[in-house]
């Protein structure tokens, strides 16, 4: 039965296919199911072969809008597609959509491919933010309340729905216009940029970053200490460089979008 | 004045009437706190999140009883449980103090897959046997006895060597579980299988169930499909009220799952049930035996 409920073709096609036959050894669904007075068997079938892909539209619509904004009806054959190579086997539909990115780069019947793929990169960091776990929120008086002297030691934790994305095609620009629909929509093109997502009061934002702030945010994400930061951030060269006097504007507003949740100072006197 | 009959043999209580918690009616729910006795949480929902969701859960779970309700246990599969599932909904069960733990008699996916729709079983002794087993794994897993609800369905297996009813009423005593008794579902596969949904009700253990649902469906001639998108029809609330005498007063849920109107509009659907309610109580309050089927139509 499951092999014919998800097959993608007409249900005549899926009763032919290689699972259904492996499982339906007379090839004849009446010896398996029964008829109505009003159906046949296989228009019985049908009923749940047809709602099958509609559920899973609807969960990768859910988390994919800019991709079906974009894909138009192609979305409908990137469902197939998409569904056939990675059917859910989870107990939710929520993670259905986790291994798009990855799917779009490799395929080559959807164009472009490395557009979709940073478009369904964005989309799905600003998934995984919204379900990621609480935490607490970083305030600037708690940066205030850290000595000066002990500040460079000490590291600024990110919270855990912080989503660093460096995309090599437009599609952030893209994703701003999808709710717009008299907006003219970029089309596709590689411009890099650089983004944030990061979730605040149970809403997920995203604003742009500058290279070298995205290499500042991307070593503090990854646990470095301030002055460690800091200084690997001065000694880039060109837009990866950072200026001594970027870093209070940048802390400043990333404490304000609360990218960070806390800061833990050092507790011995190791360099 | 006649008295109820006596609840369910779990003790679970009768939680008065509910209405399903949906994201699109988060922010009434969360400005106006309306005055509703229950709501039933679909628990996958619910499983992997901290943001929102999660959030919402908390705040409603902090103010009202909550049950939860799955949809991807899939009791009936040959697939291994899994336990993993399991775990995050007992933790989430305890931590919203859950009065209990409701999925469907189905199975969703075999080898690994999930369709992530309800797919119905064969009734067979084998198949009765298995379920058995696996439901009391289950109960066991979760501290608790599983609630199971009857599902709706498109097909009939050849194979089946009893009808529904006789299957669930079986396996809810040899497993010892609850009953999730959905009216709409037994008014759809009564139509779409052509078997007399009173038959069905008066077959099931009153004492084990523990949940109504409530439903509206969408009638396509030839069958039924159970959509959640609509208003009830009369023949499952008189089906509903049938039931009602049976089991005494229980938990009542109002699913709305498709083409959701405001908050209010579910809830007025689901107060109807109040009138069948006060006429399980006191059917001869008014000094005659009253129709609940006549109040619908007021």
């Amino acid at each position: 039965m499951q092999a014919v409920v998800v097959h993608p073709g007409t249900t005549a096609e899926a009763l032919r296919s290689r699972d259904a036959a492996a499982h339906l050894k007379t090839a004849r669904l009446e010896s398996v199911l029964l008829p109505s007075k009003t159906l046949s068997a296989a228009q019985r079938i049908a009923i749940y072969q047809e709602m099958y892909p509609l559920r899973m539209r609807d969960a990768l619509a859910s988390d994919y809008p800019g991709l079906e904004h974009f894909l138009g009806r192609r979305f409908w054959d990137f469902v197939t597609a998409y569904t056939n190579a990675h059917p859910s086997m989870g107990y939710t539909l929520n993670r259905l959509g986790d291994r798009v990115p990855a799917f779009l780069a490799r395929q080559k019947t959807l164009k472009p491919p490395a557009f979709l793929k940073d478009l369904a990169r964005l989309e799905l960091a600003i998934t995984e933010s919204f379900d990621s776990p609480e935490a607490g929120v970083l305030r600037a008086e708690d940066l205030d309340a850290v000595a000066p002297a002990r500040l460079g030691r000490a590291r600024l934790l990110t919270a855990p729905s912080l989503r660093l994305l460096d995309l090599e095609w437009n599609a952030a620009a893209y994703l701003d216009t999808i709710r717009d629909e008299g907006h003219d929509h970029p089309r596709p093109r590689r411009s890099r940029s650089f983004t944030a997502v990061v979730r605040r009061n149970y809403s997920v934002y995203r604003f742009p970053l500058s290279e070298a702030a995205f290499l500042v945010l991307a070593d503090l994400r990854d646990g470095r200490s301030i002055s460690s930061v800091v200084k690997r951030a001065m000694s880039r060269r060109g837009p990866r460089r950072a200026a001594a006097q970027d870093f209070a504007g940048w802390f400043r507003q990333w404490t304000a979008e609360g990218v960070f949740s806390r800061i833990r100072r050092a507790r011995t006197s190791a360099p | 004045m006649t008295s109820s009959p006596p609840g369910n043999r779990f003790g679970f209580k009768d939680l008065g009437i509910g209405i399903g918690l949906r994201t699109v009616h988060y922010p009434h729910i969360l400005s106006t706190w309306p005055k509703i006795d229950w709501f039933e949480v679909l628990s996958e929902n619910y499983l992997d999140t901290g943001g929102r969701p999660a959030y919402v859960l908390d705040q409603v779970a902090e103010r009202y009883p909550v049950a939860l309700h799955g949809v991807s246990l899939s009791i009936g599969s040959t697939d291994p449980l899994n336990r993993e599932h399991l775990r995050k909904l007992k933790a989430l069960a305890d931590r919203t103090k859950a009065h209990w733990i409701s999925d469907h008699l189905c199975w969703t996916g075999v080898l690994g897959r999930n369709t992530h729709d309800l797919l119905p079983m064969p009734y067979t002794e084998e198949a009765l046997a298995h379920t058995i087993r696996r439901t009391k794994q289950v109960s066991e897993i979760l501290e608790r006895p599983l609630v199971l609800e009857n599902p709706s369905s498109y097909v009939e297996f050849k194979g089946s060597s009893m009808p529904e009813w006789v299957f669930l009423a079986r396996l809810a005593e040899e497993a010892d579980c609850g009953l999730l008794l959905d009216v709409n579902n037994v008014y759809v596969s009564s139509f779409n299988h052509r078997f007399d949904p009173v038959e069905y009700i008066n077959a099931i253990p009153a004492d084990r169930v523990v949940q109504y649902h409530l439903a509206g469906h969408t009638n396509k001639g030839t069958h039924i499909i159970d959509t959640h998108s609509d208003h009830a029809i009369d023949e499952v609330w008189n089906l509903y009220a049938l039931s009602c005498r049976r089991t005494g007063l229980v938990a009542t849920l109002y699913e709305w799952d498709d083409d959701i109107p405001p908050f209010d509009v579910v809830l007025t659907e689901a107060r109807k049930a109040e009138a069948f309610r006060n006429a399980v109580i006191a059917p001869g309050r008014r000094g005659r035996s009253r129709n609940p089927a006549d109040v619908v139509s007021i």
